[in-house]
């Protein structure tokens, strides 16, 4: 846990080969994780389509030991996946929303460096996922309301937030030994 | 970096307390207004019901004739049938204040409540795209 704790961990060490390798074993655990996601029971609330985004986990282990920009290849590659499984609309959606999250999370990281923990950054990556997303279908459909959508967009995205980190922290072990 | 701080609790708090503020200054002023229904498809608007007259009944768009629609004598409205494979618009359920939306995105159908009367400056609505 030490290795988690002080922050760059043993990925430093990787090469190009090395690092690509881990990406794309990273993405396809992005993948099952989605996988996974569609098979539970949505979570018990009045809104439909709201959901934990546990493939977010996947995103923020690259974020954070990785590097920025596999981050942002392995949520163009999940907005391909999507856009080539599930249409045109989701896959934009997908895409909008993985990068406004990882671009806030990493100027967050930036900003505040040490001041700030993982579930800080975690839940306004799924805050601006939801934002993210909600601007997509803004701009695609007719005009909608934020503000009436606001409370929802952040409620969700705090607990999604929480939920990821929490589950990050546990699965590490496992991430590390990709390495 | 650290998993968790306090400051967490903080910005979670203040995230809720934001939401919470929004959504009851968005209740008091819009909470209690006559509704209307505008049913879009693909950004255009197909279709406009009054949802406070006391007509009820199913209905669907000519664009996309497959979604059905159903106005309740309490004021609601709802999606009831459509040909998409989610049926998110369905499980959305029924809707009766203004700033709700349920949308078929299969099918590019929005529907979404807007307050009665003519469209003015003092709606919230952010028209973008149109």
């Amino acid at each position: 846990m030490a290795v988690i704790e002080t922050g760059k961990p043993i990925i430093k060490n990787l090469n190009k080969t090395q690092k690509m390798v881990l990406a794309s074993l990273i993405f396809a655990t992005a993948l099952v994780l989605a996988v996974v996601e569609s098979m539970l029971p949505p979570p018990p609330i009045p809104v439909p389509g709201v959901k934990f985004g546990l493939s977010n986990i996947a995103v923020m282990y690259a974020l954070f030991f990785l590097g920025w920009k596999q981050a942002y290849a392995i949520a163009l590659l999940k907005g391909i996946f999507v856009f080539a499984t599930r249409g045109a609309i989701a896959g934009a959606l997908s895409l909008a929303g993985g990068v406004l999250s990882i671009t806030v999370m990493l100027l967050l990281m930036v900003m505040f460096r040490s001041k700030i923990s993982y579930t800080g950054i975690s839940i306004f990556g799924a805050v601006f996922h939801n934002v993210g997303q909600f601007t997509v279908i803004a701009l695609l459909y007719a005009g909608m309301n934020i503000w009436a959508f606001l409370p929802i967009l952040l409620v969700s995205g705090v607990i999604a937030g929480i939920v990821t980190s929490t589950l990050l922290r546990f699965v590490m072990p496992a991430f590390q030994r990709l390495v | 970096m650290k998993f968790f701080k306090k400051s967490d609790i903080l910005i979670a708090a203040v995230l809720l307390i934001v939401s919470l503020g929004v959504y009851l200054v968005y209740d008091s002023i819009y909470g209690q207004s006559e509704t209307r229904a505008e049913i879009y498809y693909y950004s255009e608007l197909a279709k406009t019901v009054e949802l406070n007259s006391g007509e009820t009944g199913n209905f669907s768009i000519s664009q996309e004739p497959d979604v059905v629609f159903h106005i309740s004598d309490d004021g609601t409205i709802a999606f009831v049938e459509s040909d998409c494979p989610d049926k998110v618009c369905i499980k959305t359920g029924a809707l009766d204040s203004v700033g709700q939306y349920a949308a078929c995105l299969p099918n590019g159908v929005v529907l979404k409540i807007v307050p009665a009367g003519e469209r003015n400056v003092e709606d919230p609505d952010i028209v973008v795209g149109r």
